[in-house]
């Protein structure tokens, strides 16, 4: 019950730094997701059922913040479906090894391209614009930028297991 | 029974996700109810007040690039004030010779970007202005510069912006030199598009667009963006207009509301012709 409140104040947390810190990230428009670096470290420090879950209640805090009518649940669907494979990589008897190897980018690279092309799948319904180029210009350069952001945590990790 | 509850625990990873799809699915289907309307009000009030406490962060590091462009800014703008002056009264002036009407003197609202929400194509910010300042959905948000957006929900003392790079954001532009008008929206990367216009029509690289008087939310001339590039394919009637928009919106600090309530009249008999 203590890990679950711990958990829930750092996302929330990390949900109003990723608002935040917005401009000091942005490159050419693209932004990494540190919502799904934390949904990923998530599943594989406590498995499948907390990612998921988490991502659904992440993404929905993020749908209404929004302020978007009609699209509330894309951001929650897409990160409900990120989270859940991310637990693929849960190893309960490897935890850090995961989280300090290469596994980690692996898991946050394969969790971000899901998440994007399921997110733009469905937020283009309707629209003039591609889904598959809107994935190539935005969920490519996003799923690069969040498996590159996601060296720092990889990285502290290695060091703070091998001391 | 037994089973059952074997099953059920055995597949428990699948049926949460299962579950949480299918809430999904529901929301996705949902209009924008006053019950979910209440929950993104007291969802946009707590999380915004929490970026509010650190906003800071972010004006430490920027005042300094920001004094000298405000330095640099403020030289060209008195320069401007003085010739604007003169044709105010030369304005004024005409009006009266024509018998014209005044345009409207707008009141504007000053907020401070709190939070940014930068998904693809899904851009809004959080300001902290909200219903208690008289702020309503669908007003114009502007800075200096140009159009930002406009406001889609509020709560007390915040507000969510839909920025003009948002795939749903659709104003009516003119371009002011060439009088054309058209439709502008944002398809994705850097520039947005002025759709609908004529091949014949003419429109130049350089050429600035204005909100028209044909929109129902904006007032008009306010300052939108410039011409970037027009590409005329073959067979196509009308013209690709590119533009690229004047507000720089990655360093979006501080906007102002424009407290606008289109003319009831005219949107009634619009509306009543449309029938």
């Amino acid at each position: 019950m203590q890990r679950t409140v711990f958990y829930s104040l750092l996302s929330l947390l990390f949900l109003v730094l990723d608002t935040v810190l917005t401009k000091f990230l942005v490159i050419e428009e693209i932004l990494p997701d540190i919502i799904l670096l934390w949904i990923v470290y998530l599943a594989i420090r406590e498995g499948q059922i907390a990612a998921t879950t988490a991502g659904f209640c992440l993404g929905l805090v993020m749908d209404l913040l929004s302020g978007q009518d009609g699209m509330l649940g894309v951001v929650a669907l897409a990160k409900t479906i990120a989270g859940f494979v991310a637990g693929y990589f849960y190893n309960e008897n490897k935890t850090q090894q995961t989280l300090g190897g290469y596994e980690f980018l692996i898991a946050v690279g394969v969790a971000s391209f899901v998440h994007n092309v399921i997110y733009f799948l469905i937020f283009l319904q309707g629209t003039d614009i591609g889904v598959w180029g809107a994935v190539f210009r935005y969920g490519v350069p996003t799923t690069l930028y969040t498996t590159a952001l996601g060296l720092i945590p990889m990285f502290a990790f290695a060091r703070k297991y091998s001391s | 029974m037994r089973r059952l509850y074997d099953r059920v625990v055995h597949f428990k990873e699948y049926l949460l996700l299962a579950l949480f799809l299918a809430l999904c699915f529901i929301l996705l289907a949902q209009k924008d109810t006053s019950q979910i309307r209440a929950i993104r009000v007291l969802t946009i009030g707590s999380l915004a007040s929490m970026q509010d406490a650190l906003g800071f962060i972010p004006n430490i590091f920027d005042l300094k690039r920001e004094n000298k462009i405000l330095r640099e800014v403020n030289l060209t703008l008195a320069d401007e004030v003085s010739r604007l002056r003169e044709a105010r009264l030369e304005n004024i002036r005409l009006r009266q010779l024509l018998g014209l009407r005044e345009r409207e003197q707008f009141d504007y609202v000053a907020a401070r970007v709190v939070g940014k929400n930068m998904q693809p194509l899904r851009n809004t910010i959080t300001i902290d202005a909200g219903e208690n300042d008289g702020l309503r959905v669908n007003m114009p948000i502007v800075t200096d510069a140009g159009l930002v957006g406009k406001v889609v929900a509020t709560s007390g003392a915040y507000a969510v912006g839909q920025l003009l790079l948002n795939k749903d954001f659709r104003v009516s532009g003119r371009v002011q030199r060439g009088r054309v008008d058209g439709i502008v929206a944002w398809q994705g990367g850097d520039f947005l598009i002025l759709k609908n216009v004529a091949k014949t029509l003419d429109i130049q690289v350089g050429d600035v667009v204005m909100t028209s008087e044909f929109s129902s939310i904006f007032p008009s001339g306010i300052k939108i963006g410039v011409v970037h590039t027009t590409t005329q394919a073959r067979g196509a009637l009308f013209q690709t207009v590119e533009i690229s928009p004047s507000v720089d919106f990655v360093r979006l600090e501080e906007v102002f509301v424009v407290r606008y309530t289109p003319d009831s009249d005219r949107i009634a008999l619009e509306q009543r012709i449309a029938r």
